[in-house]
């Protein structure tokens, strides 16, 4: 049974940005959404997850037939990671962490034990231990995009959408956080929707990929089906014959990724001990 | 864990002190001064009836006021700087004062040329009737001007005009009423009678109650809208209640001591920067001790000061607190030139 189901799904503003968008998600199946900026990646990662109205066509979660979820019945099954800044005042990591655990809580929120190995938990599993007890303002980004992938972890959901969850972050940062988004897709069987700029990480990182341009879904497929000069080209509004050879040299080094990612199965036993701001 | 909740509780008890403290030299100090002996006797048998007319009748609901009424005005603080993201947003400075004051004015003056007076909970009502409606005004143009800054500037401006407004109702007016309605309006909780005390208690804690129950969906919204709505809060319900609990806090203020300037908006960072937190379960409770604190202790230098007349309330607090506002917007400009 699929996690989520998109069927004729309009999403936009006031104006629709992306028409008849449809696919399916199965658990523990990571879904990229690739295309230029201002696409659609975003508005449709921000329908799922409620933030905007749909403007037409059905959507459906864990399978239940397109109901409007409350907002509590929501927060269970899906967690995100969006590419707006939080800025909490005076809370550290671990308290940022913590709000993950909100809808399992009782009235007044407090943790129970559970709820904080829970939290401690997903802080080991991105390796973000070194900064639990710091203030979340005063950290780097890579260090706070861990964070927030620990936060969406603590909630415990069925699906992820995760906006841009490597852009900005150096290259160690990337590989770990995906290595981790791969780790709870097979481990824990949770639905992952993404979008990524970074072409060379989907063919180590997908299991599905879906090409959004101009207003419309593109190409959905495997990566080896999208990886196509040509598809690309379209894609990216990119000269005619420069698709292929893209394609060739990034071939290479998505490959050369792919190895890494598998060698660290636990993705995170790299410290960057100078990366503390 | 155990650590941080014993940090909190000798915080707690030690501001719990102090308001004490404040408290028993309050009833003390004044115009007619009363030593500790005397305030010990006529709670006992040998009862002075002067002393006990002046302690119970006339100091008494007065600290008890702006005990209560200061509290409320720095929760009231506190639950708009969550509202609007921002540490610089209180009743004062965003002219829901005014406005609750500007509709006290007026519908007391009507009363009063009908020959009516009004009642402690007319007055309550009549101010958050006011407080809304400013309030609907600074929602619509915070669509507007995204700025922080530039929409507190404009909440002083609406201030400024509900003032004004408020001193040609006063002027026009014709009854020696008047002349309490004059000194209402420049904020002072002298001539505060224990019924409006009872009034503004049931008012005050009934929605401090609901603020403290509500702390945990308004710990996540401090995370910012969107998250807060993936951890299942009901953001359109939580940013009315948010409203609803920060104008009638601030209109129970306003209807019984006038506008009280800056308590709403610097207490609750002084009150950050003694927690060393910014979660609402803390800092709703430590809001309303703060802000007894504060205001009872500006009431004190109001009434003695240069007794036997007396200072506004608002400009005790204003003296004392308005410049913790400027650091505030200081500091933010810092801290944005800064790392981000």
């Amino acid at each position: 049974m699929e996690r989520i189901n998109l069927d004729n799904l309009k999403v936009g503003y006031k104006n629709p940005v992306v028409e008849d968008v449809s696919f399916r998600v199965k658990p523990g199946q990571i879904v990229a959404l690739i295309g230029p900026n201002g696409s659609g990646k975003s508005t449709i990662l921000k329908t799922i997850t409620m933030q905007l109205k749909k403007l037409s066509g059905r959507l459906f979660i864990c399978g239940d037939i397109d109901k409007s979820y409350t907002e509590a019945e929501l927060s269970k099954r899906m967690s995100m990671v969006m590419t707006e800044r939080i800025h909490p005042e005076l809370m550290t990591c671990l308290d940022v962490v913590a709000t993950g655990r909100y809808p399992y809580t009782g009235r007044l929120g407090f943790l129970s034990s559970e709820d904080k190995e829970k939290v401690e938990e997903a802080i080991r599993l991105v390796g973000a231990e070194d900064v639990a007890d710091k203030d979340f303002m005063k950290i780097s980004d890579g260090q706070r995009q861990r964070v927030m992938l620990a936060r969406a972890i603590a909630q415990e959901p069925e699906i992820m959408i995760l906006d841009e969850p490597t852009s900005f972050l150096e290259i160690q940062y990337k590989i770990d956080i995906l290595s981790v988004i791969k780790k709870l897709a097979t481990e824990r069987k949770i639905a992952v929707i993404m979008s990524i700029h970074e072409l060379e990480f989907v063919p180590a990182i997908a299991d599905k990929v879906i090409g959004i341009c101009d207003g419309q879904v593109y190409k959905m497929g495997n990566p080896e089906e999208i990886f196509k000069g040509e598809i690309i080209e379209h894609l990216y509004g990119m000269p005619r014959g420069t698709g292929d050879t893209y394609i060739n040299g990034l071939i290479g080094y998505s490959n050369a990724i792919e190895d890494i990612l598998k060698a660290a199965p636990q993705g995170i036993e790299v410290t960057l001990e100078s990366d503390e701001v | 864990m155990s650590n941080k909740k014993r940090f909190y509780l000798i915080k707690f008890l030690g501001m719990t002190i102090l308001l004490l403290l404040i408290f028993v030299l309050s009833i003390g100090l004044g115009s007619a001064d009363i030593s500790m002996q005397d305030i010990i006797k006529s709670m006992g048998n040998s009862r002075d009836a002067y002393l006990y007319k002046i302690i119970f009748s006339i100091r008494m609901p007065r600290i008890i006021a702006a005990i209560i009424l200061g509290g409320a005005l720095a929760v009231s603080g506190f639950l708009l700087q969550i509202f609007f993201g921002n540490p610089i947003a209180g009743p004062y400075v965003l002219g829901i004062s005014s406005g609750a004051k500007l509709y006290v004015a007026l519908t007391m003056v009507i009363c009063l040329k009908y020959g009516r007076v009004m009642s402690s909970a007319g007055m309550v009502i009549n101010a958050f009737a006011g407080s809304l409606m400013t309030m609907g005004v600074v929602l619509l143009l915070s669509q507007r001007v995204r700025n922080m800054s530039m929409l507190v500037v404009c909440g002083v401006m609406i201030g400024y005009i509900c003032s004004a407004v408020t001193e040609f109702i006063i002027a026009f007016a014709d009854d020696s009423n008047i002349v309490n309605l004059h000194n209402w309006s420049l904020g002072s909780f002298s001539g505060i009678s224990w019924e409006n005390v009872y009034i503004a208690s049931i008012f005050i804690f009934a929605a401090f109650f609901i603020s403290f129950f509500l702390s945990k969906p308004i710990g996540a919204y401090q995370l910012g809208e969107n998250y807060a709505r993936n951890m299942g809060v009901n953001i359109s319900a939580l940013r009315i209640t948010l409203i609803m609990l920060s104008s009638i806090m601030a209109a129970t203020v306003t209807a019984f001591a006038g506008p009280v300037s800056f308590v709403g908006i610097a207490v609750p960072h002084i009150m950050r920067s003694i927690m060393k937190t910014a979660k609402p379960i803390v800092m709703i409770p430590a809001c309303f001790l703060g802000g007894a604190i504060i205001t009872l202790a500006c009431d004190g230098i109001a009434r003695t000061a240069f007794a036997p007349m007396e200072l506004s309330i608002s400009a005790v607090t204003a003296i004392g607190l308005a410049p913790v506002v400027i650091y505030l917007l200081v500091k933010r400009k810092e801290a944005k030139n800064g790392a981000n």
